[in-house]
């Protein structure tokens, strides 16, 4: 793990955030007949071939595997809507469009588990592949814009994996930039007061997107 | 105040800085390479460990003078280019030696000096620590002071992991995620 040798910037590896997204509900449709399921995390069924029925995603994946359900691809994972939310991507370099929290762990799991389901499956991953890097690129070039002031740095609309993917790097900067600057403004105080109105002001609120 | 435990920290401290001597100082010749008794003349110019000139310029025995990592030469570098100047091999305890010199010494344009060196370099360090890749170190790896070198390994080493994580079951689809090279792609 990426985090380890500084406890404290724990993080959580990638196939940790993957668990945590297969909590996400999703639509099946059985070709078995099956009793309810009554787990700790809520009721399932009763499974009756061709009626869909929401399910947790592991639970999805687990059924899928064993041949009993097929599963429907989410709204957002079509073709059309992809390549709309691609489009916005690459025309505003500032802000990111509202995707579900684990898209690419959702995606990377009905990808590989249930491909034959899922149409025209090969434009669907190249897709999220471009949006995918269209969106990184936008959080590196945002994140180049921190200075020393930066108390907070805000990103809307981004996913889990993306801040477990710059969560390390970026606290440390922020460390390291607060680290530099403290004894500085504290110094300054004394020589140049005149200069600056408020040194103990809180710096300009950095915003990764217009608000 | 240093960590007490922490490693680097007494890495750094061991840099030599050279210092002046305000009192003399008997029973401590072996400082001095030029004396020839066993003590220390006052005005004498000595090199110590930083830890050692710290302690004694508390008690105004010494006054440390700027060592030459934060000299003009350097500042001419930084201004020239940031990103190029080479603290890996020099001076590898560059900010946190500066931060700790930066009270004891009159400099007032030392801190900012510092800041103004850490934030050209990072911007140059931000898009190609994300995009290196688990073996090829890149060239300007070797140039990063010991702070900046665990910036660009946490970027690295999580951006390899999500990678691995990624084409992990894929096996023999993964010629379909290869996508289009970008500029700032090193590889």
């Amino acid at each position: 793990m990426a985090g380890q040798s500084d406890h404290s910037l724990s993080i959580f590896s990638a196939a940790e955030v993957e668990f945590i997204a297969e909590d996400e509900m999703i639509e099946i449709v059985p070709n078995i007949r099956m009793d309810a399921l009554n787990l700790l995390c809520g009721d399932f069924g009763p499974f009756l071939p061709q009626i869909p029925c929401t399910v947790p995603l592991w639970l999805a994946v687990a059924l899928k595997k064993r041949g009993k359900c097929s599963i429907r691809t989410p709204d957002w994972m079509s073709v059309e809507k992809l390549t709309q939310v691609l489009e916005a991507e690459r025309e505003s370099p500032r802000e990111f469009q509202p995707l579900p929290f684990h898209y690419v762990e959702i995606s990377r799991l009905l990808l590989y588990h249930a491909h034959d389901d899922i149409p025209e499956v090969y434009m669907v991953r190249s897709l999220i592949e471009d949006i995918r890097n269209v969106r990184f690129h936008k959080v590196e070039s945002g994140l180049e814009t921190i200075s020393g002031r930066t108390h907070a740095v805000k990103l809307k609309n981004l996913s889990a994996m993306e801040v477990n993917l710059v969560r390390p790097f970026m606290a440390r900067v922020l460390q390291a930039f607060y680290k530099h600057d403290s004894p500085e403004m504290v110094q300054q105080a004394d020589t140049s007061a005149s200069k600056r109105p408020q040194v103990v002001d809180r710096g300009p609120r950095r915003d990764l997107r217009p608000r | 105040m240093p960590d007490y435990y922490d490693i680097s920290d007494i890495l750094m401290e061991d840099e030599a800085v050279s210092v002046v001597f305000h009192v003399g100082a008997n029973g401590v010749g072996l400082l001095d390479p030029g004396t020839e008794t066993n003590s220390v003349e006052k005005g004498a110019k000595i090199d110590l460990p930083f830890w050692l000139a710290h302690e004694l310029c508390r008690r105004r025995a010494v006054s440390i003078t700027i060592p030459s990592c934060f000299g003009q030469k350097m500042k001419k570098d930084v201004q020239a280019d940031a990103a190029c100047v080479d603290l890996g091999t020099r001076y590898p305890y560059f900010y946190e030696f500066g931060c700790k010199l930066f009270p004891l010494v009159g400099d007032k344009s030392m801190g900012p000096f510092l800041r103004h060196t850490f934030a050209s370099r990072y911007k140059e360090m931000l898009s190609k620590s994300h995009t290196a890749s688990l073996n090829a170190i890149p060239k300007f790896v070797l140039r990063l002071s010991k702070e900046e070198y665990q910036l660009f390994e946490a970027a690295r080493s999580s951006m390899v992991e999500f990678k691995k994580w990624r084409v992990r079951d894929l096996g023999l689809m993964k010629t379909t995620i290869v996508g289009h090279k970008r500029k700032t792609d090193l590889h």
